[in-house]
């Protein structure tokens, strides 16, 4: 059951990837809840099953048993389409390898997504300019990825996935590409979104920094939650 | 997704790869620009065919006595009506012409020729080349003219000249030869030397009298410069009504060939811009597909943050659409770059061509048509075509599943094979962490 308050509620979560040779069981039937305001980490070894866990949980992949609810939505019965708007007006991504558009500046990649949603012109410039002074790069708006570092581009990143106001953020090892210092700084803005906004926040990461900032750590194995 | 959105997009990529995006502008340009120009040449010559025919005493609309043709001669005349003229729209035509024309024997002192004698009246001959050649000596005043108007190389060949006499040997009404003493009043030069052998001319009414004859053989009915084919048909319609019982030919039927040489200019078109541009969409679509997979990541995230699958196709498409515009309209600016000098006409006498022009029935000086409407069918053509060639890239882009944006472009079978490797090395020594 989901429990109020829940943002994410796996059940009996299972992905199996058929290959050539075998059958390899990334999930083997996870429950999971994330409660809203939370900064869960998901932690393991390559191949555990984290990843697999963070993509199903963001509607970019399907399960191939159990369900995941997000915001009370089950994914399960959505199309393309409706994963596509449900991902784009409930879910912020923070990518590893931050991936914005080359093309365009901070700015304008901190304008797009609400551009996607059908934000007034107005609007979306005045909340992205926003998005950006809080995250400590208003005066880096008119830069393209190519003139920024790292781990300016992961703030402008985070700016981009939260501007939107999503239910819940998904972070995909947010540090991997950051030297130490930048990590800290980025981790020191992640935990005041999620202090100061109540920002519901899923990570997948092998970084023991990113675990220590989290609230709580969930532990996969072979497919499976082993702690808590 | 706003189109906004996607034509900045499409136009900040294109300045991704320079050099490769500049190749296929370049590229696009030229094909657009060889159309255009070859089209330009293509309309050229069939409206040159046409003038000269329309010139050649044919006219757009013929009327004749059936089996004039087979048997030209004053047996095949018929009368003129008096009020054949009423149904005509006078603003639509050029002119119109009666004349009486049959065959005859030349003879000078010297050589004897074969040729048709044409009845006219100089006035109404502005629809013909005869009423704009130049002459050597004086042209016929009238059409009570008594004298002789010749061509400078039947004259050549007679070996005769202006105000010698010449006597003509022509089939009169009552079906005797008739021989008549003809003074030569002028030569006229045309383009044609074929036209100069054939054509003698002198007044109509004097020819008729000395035929014994009110007949005419032929009434000839031009039409203006801008009418149409459909002017034509009209045309037709109503001399046929005027000329009951005769036969009443458009051009197309008088000179088949002629004809012919022109329907083939629209086709030569069409096949030259199918396999022109057939063979750029190719490219385009090679371009295209590159660019998408090499932007698989990109594209896998624009997916995952919410962009609908539709969007990404429109994306694509907006992205080629717009890089074939740019190639149109860069490839119309060359063609009229290069139209321009050559706009009043190529002189192809020039490249000694001018005697095959001739027996194609064309003019040395060749001019060259550019229309607003060939310009922008071919310009809406190619953008067209180059919407149709995004389709593949496009379906190849939204094939990204939003997965690519976390994998680092690893999706499909053999990424989940990778994956799967991966997953199965470390469940076996799940105790190792990378």
């Amino acid at each position: 059951m989901t429990e109020v308050g829940d943002v994410v509620a796996c059940r009996a979560l299972r992905r199996t990837f058929e290959t050539d040779a075998v059958p390899v069981h990334a999930l083997r039937g996870v429950d999971f809840d994330l409660a809203a305001g939370e900064w869960v980490s998901l932690a393991g070894p390559s191949g555990s099953g984290k990843s697999t866990l963070l993509h199903l949980v963001g509607g970019l992949d399907r399960p191939t048993g159990g369900d995941v609810a997000v915001d009370g939505v089950s994914l399960a019965a959505l199309s393309n389409a409706a994963l596509s708007d449900l991902r784009l007006r409930k879910i912020g991504f923070v990518f590893q390898a931050y991936n914005l558009v080359p093309v365009l500046s901070a700015l304008e990649n901190v304008e797009f997504i609400l551009q996607l949603q059908g934000v007034a012109a107005a609007e979306r410039r005045r909340r992205a300019k926003d998005a950006l002074d809080a995250l400590g790069l208003g005066d880096m708006a008119g830069r393209r990825p190519g003139e920024l570092s790292g781990g300016q581009q992961q703030r402008v990143a985070i700016a981009r996935a939260i501007v939107t106001e999503p239910v819940l953020l998904l972070a995909d090892e947010p540090t991997a590409n950051l030297d130490t210092g930048t990590t800290v700084e980025l981790l020191d803005v992640l935990r005041d979104l999620n202090r100061s906004r109540g920002v519901t926040i899923l990570t997948a990461t092998h970084d023991p920094a990113v675990m220590s900032y989290t609230t709580r750590r969930v532990n996969l194995r072979d497919g499976g939650i082993a702690t808590e | 997704m706003p189109f906004k959105l996607l034509a900045q997009l499409a136009w900040r990529n294109l300045g991704r790869h320079r050099r490769r995006n500049g190749m296929l502008l370049a590229a696009i340009a030229v094909a657009v620009a060889g159309v255009v120009l070859l089209n330009t040449m293509l309309r050229g010559m069939e409206g040159e065919v046409r003038e000269v025919v329309l010139d050649n005493l044919t006219g757009h609309v013929k009327v004749l006595r059936s089996g004039y043709l087979a048997d030209p001669g004053i047996r095949h005349g018929f009368e003129l009506p008096a009020d054949w003229q009423a149904g005509l729209d006078a603003e639509a035509l050029r002119g119109w012409a009666a004349r009486l024309r049959v065959p005859t024997v030349v003879m000078s002192e010297r050589e004897t020729r074969g040729a048709q004698l044409v009845g006219v009246d100089p006035a109404r001959e502005g629809i013909s080349f005869i009423g704009r050649a130049s002459v050597v000596g004086e042209p016929l005043a009238g059409a009570q003219d008594r004298r002789l108007l010749m061509g400078r190389a039947l004259a050549e060949q007679l070996r005769t000249a202006v105000g010698r006499r010449v006597v003509l040997v022509t089939q009169a009404a009552d079906g005797r030869a008739r021989e008549v003493g003809y003074r030569v009043a002028g030569v006229y030069e045309s383009d044609f030397a074929g036209l100069e052998k054939v054509f003698v001319f002198t007044g109509a009414a004097a020819l008729q009298e000395t035929l014994g004859t009110t007949f005419v053989t032929e009434v000839s009915v031009r039409l203006s410069d801008a009418a149409d084919e459909r002017q034509q048909g009209a045309l037709a319609d109503t001399l046929g009504a005027a000329f009951a019982g005769l036969d009443v030919l458009g051009w197309q039927q008088l000179e088949p060939q002629a004809a012919v040489i022109v329907e083939m200019a629209d086709f030569g078109v069409f096949i030259y811009f199918a396999v022109v541009m057939g063979a750029l969409v190719f490219g385009l679509v090679n371009a295209m597909a590159t660019a998408v997979m090499e932007r698989v990541r990109e594209m896998g995230m624009l997916r995952a943050l919410g962009m609908r699958p539709a969007a990404v196709v429109a994306q694509v498409m907006v992205e080629c659409s717009l890089v074939m515009a740019l190639g149109v309209a860069l490839g119309l600016g060359l063609a009229l770059a290069v139209f321009a000098p050559f706009a009043d006409g190529i002189d192809l006498g020039a490249f000694d061509l001018d005697k095959s022009l001739a027996q194609m029935g064309m003019r040395a000086n060749f001019v060259p048509l550019m229309t607003a409407a060939d310009v922008v069918l071919v310009a809406v053509l190619s953008v067209a075509l180059g919407a149709v060639a995004s389709l593949y890239p496009a379906v190849r882009a939204v094939r990204v599943p939003p997965l690519a944006a976390l994998t680092g472009g690893r999706f499909g079978a053999a990424g989940q094979r990778r994956k799967a490797a991966r997953t199965d090395d470390a469940a076996a020594n799940s105790a190792v962490d990378d």
